[in-house]
């Protein structure tokens, strides 16, 4: 019995809190368009199921362009910044400056540079999580065994059989935690870079919400937009099991 | 310890600093209220009298300490105001009417301008002549609801199809900047981004609002405040109109010295721009009518039949309720 009742704890203190909102909310008379009541959004969430549908997608798609832009810089990154320390004493400060550039600042200047498509906001996107990924993986590639690393050059392994066999399984751990990190944020990203302009989207749908009073279908698609967060890091979670047999 | 005790006190000396009491005594010892104001863009001519009514005490006078405030990217004024967050706000009348649509207790208290000044602009190589050129062109706007609702409605009175319009949030990016390149036609007031294109020498096409239809005439812009603050504090109200009115007052008199104070609360701003601006718009604070800020029933209720006939608001329109001349100065 215990062991149930702790297993659905978190699903038990959401609900406690949901009656609790849902309660408050008409005991005080607050007016919807202030704080709706759960219902109210569960309401709203239904009957603008459509359109929050078609605007999920352009979202989605920005996410996984941006992740997928991440990874591949990072991977170079890290890699050239491993080959070398020469590079890595030079690009230290770029990768540590990327983190510093508020984002928010930065966005309606990429908007003005690169106009209101795609682009901008994959590139938002791909900041946002460039850097846990990039960070993860250098220091999986440093934290390589290093009686292993002897071994494998006794055996006369070259540099990029070493690489291969080496250093690039042991480091997948590190990545996939970068990675984890990133895709937490990268939904949040695309929809900071939608928030700013452009004519599709959830970010877009938030704004529009907004300005409309319609906080309940506010609330809802903030609640898509955690939905899709908590998807993104699930799949990220599942491709580590994939690639990672010797973990399970 | 002595680490620990320095720390503490100035952490404490800080939050002193920090907590400043909402009423600030002058110096007859009189208590000030502190009042928040929230504009709908950045500063520009529009706002001028609000800058002249700070800069020269009129506020102050009323017994009021006011604060000017920037909305963040797509910030929702009237929400804010509704919600007595923010104690007055810079808003429009197709917003006004709007949010009372849906119950949000949002009512207007004075027109900066007397007439609308609002236009369709595009470049003229874009060859945008009348409404009905909207057709198949991006639009760029700020993402309001009630935008997206004036342009379907005047494009359906024209015969054009607004779904063939692409409608593009270009959010704060101004005008110049977006204008051929991200949107083919905006929607700009004459008085800041068209004056700014003869500056530039840039010829635009317009299409005026108020021309497209005679309800289309309304109040824009204009400043707004809640239902609950004109119950519960109609003095401070009263005060602030009274102080609004003299600082709009002396921006049609003295054009160039209000300029110059819009300039001193905000030099980030174009010097020459605001200067031409505020000569073309000082005289349109007031215009025809009797007093600068007062409102008409007649057109609150044309535009408020305009949008129902449109299918923009639901329920009927209750003018009455949307505006009141009651916190102006009386008449003379």
């Amino acid at each position: 019995m215990t062991k149930y009742l702790y297993k659905g704890l978190p699903i038990m203190t959401v609900l406690v809190a949901l009656v609790l909102w849902q309660w408050m909310v008409k005991w005080t008379g607050v007016p919807n368009w202030i704080l709706p009541a759960p219902s109210e959004i569960g309401v709203a969430f239904w009957e603008n199921r459509g359109i929050i549908w078609s605007n999920s997608w352009p979202t989605i798609r920005i996410t996984l362009l941006g992740l997928g832009l991440a990874v591949m810089t990072a991977l170079v990154v890290a890699l050239s910044m491993n080959l070398s320390h020469w590079v890595k004493r030079a690009l230290y400060p770029l990768l540590i400056t990327s983190q510093t550039v508020p984002i928010i600042a930065l966005a309606p200047l990429f908007l003005i540079w690169f106009g209101y498509g795609v682009l901008p906001k994959v590139l938002v996107v791909a900041l946002v999580c460039f850097f846990p990924i990039a960070v993860n993986l250098l220091t999986g590639f440093q934290e390589t065994d290093e009686d292993m690393r002897k071994l494998m050059d006794a055996m006369g392994a070259g540099k990029w059989k070493r690489f291969l066999k080496l250093e690039l399984p042991s480091s997948l751990p590190y990545f996939f935690t970068g990675l984890k990190i990133a895709a937490t944020y990268s939904v949040m990203g695309a929809v900071i870079g939608e928030w700013l302009g452009g004519s599709e989207g959830l970010g877009l749908q938030l704004v529009r919400a907004s300005q409309s009073f319609a906080t309940d279908l506010f609330f809802a698609i903030i609640l898509v937009i955690v939905t899709l967060s908590l998807a993104m890091v699930g799949l990220v979670v599942a491709f580590s099991y994939l690639l990672m047999p010797w973990n399970r | 310890m002595k680490k620990w005790i320095l720390v503490v006190s100035s952490l404490v000396f800080l939050l002193g600093a920090c907590s400043e009491s909402s009423s600030k005594s002058t110096e007859e010892g009189e208590e000030q209220t502190s009042v928040k104001v929230m504009l709908d863009w950045f500063p520009n001519t529009n706002h001028t009298g609000l800058y002249v009514a700070k800069e020269k005490g009129y506020f102050e006078e009323e017994g009021l300490d006011v604060e000017i405030l920037q909305p963040g990217e797509n910030a929702n004024v009237n929400s804010m105001v509704a919600s007595g967050e923010i104690d007055f706000g810079v808003g429009y009348q197709e917003g006004v009417t709007q949010a009372r649509d849906q119950g949000i207790p949002l009512v207007s208290i004075g027109a900066i301008l007397q007439h609308n000044t609002s236009m369709f602009a595009s470049l003229e190589e874009t060859d945008i002549h009348s409404v009905k050129d909207f057709e198949g062109k991006r639009y760029g706007g700020w993402g309001s609801p009630v935008e997206e609702a004036m342009l379907q409605a005047v494009m359906k009175q024209a015969g054009a199809d607004y779904s063939s319009v692409e409608n593009i949030n270009v959010g704060a990016t101004d005008f110049f900047k977006a204008i051929g390149r991200d949107a083919d036609f905006m929607w700009i007031y004459y008085g800041w981004d068209g004056v700014e294109a003869e500056r530039r020498g840039k010829e635009l096409n317009l299409q005026r609002v108020r021309d497209l239809h005679p309800a289309l005439d309304y109040y824009t812009p204009l400043l707004t405040t809640s239902e609950s603050l004109m119950k519960d504090k109609p003095d401070v109200a009263e005060a602030f109109m009274h102080a609004v009115t003299k600082g709009y007052e002396d921006a049609i008199q003295n054009p160039e010295e209000a300029a110059s104070m819009l300039i001193e609360a905000n030099p980030e701003l174009n010097e020459e721009l605001v200067y031409e601006s505020q000569e073309w718009l000082s005289p349109r604070y007031q215009e025809d009518a009797s007093q600068w800020g007062i409102q008409e029933v007649d057109r609150w209720e044309d535009y408020g039949n305009w949008m129902k006939e449109q299918g923009l608001i639901q329920s009927s329109f209750d003018a009455e309720s949307a505006f009141t001349n009651e916190f102006l100065p009386e008449g003379d």
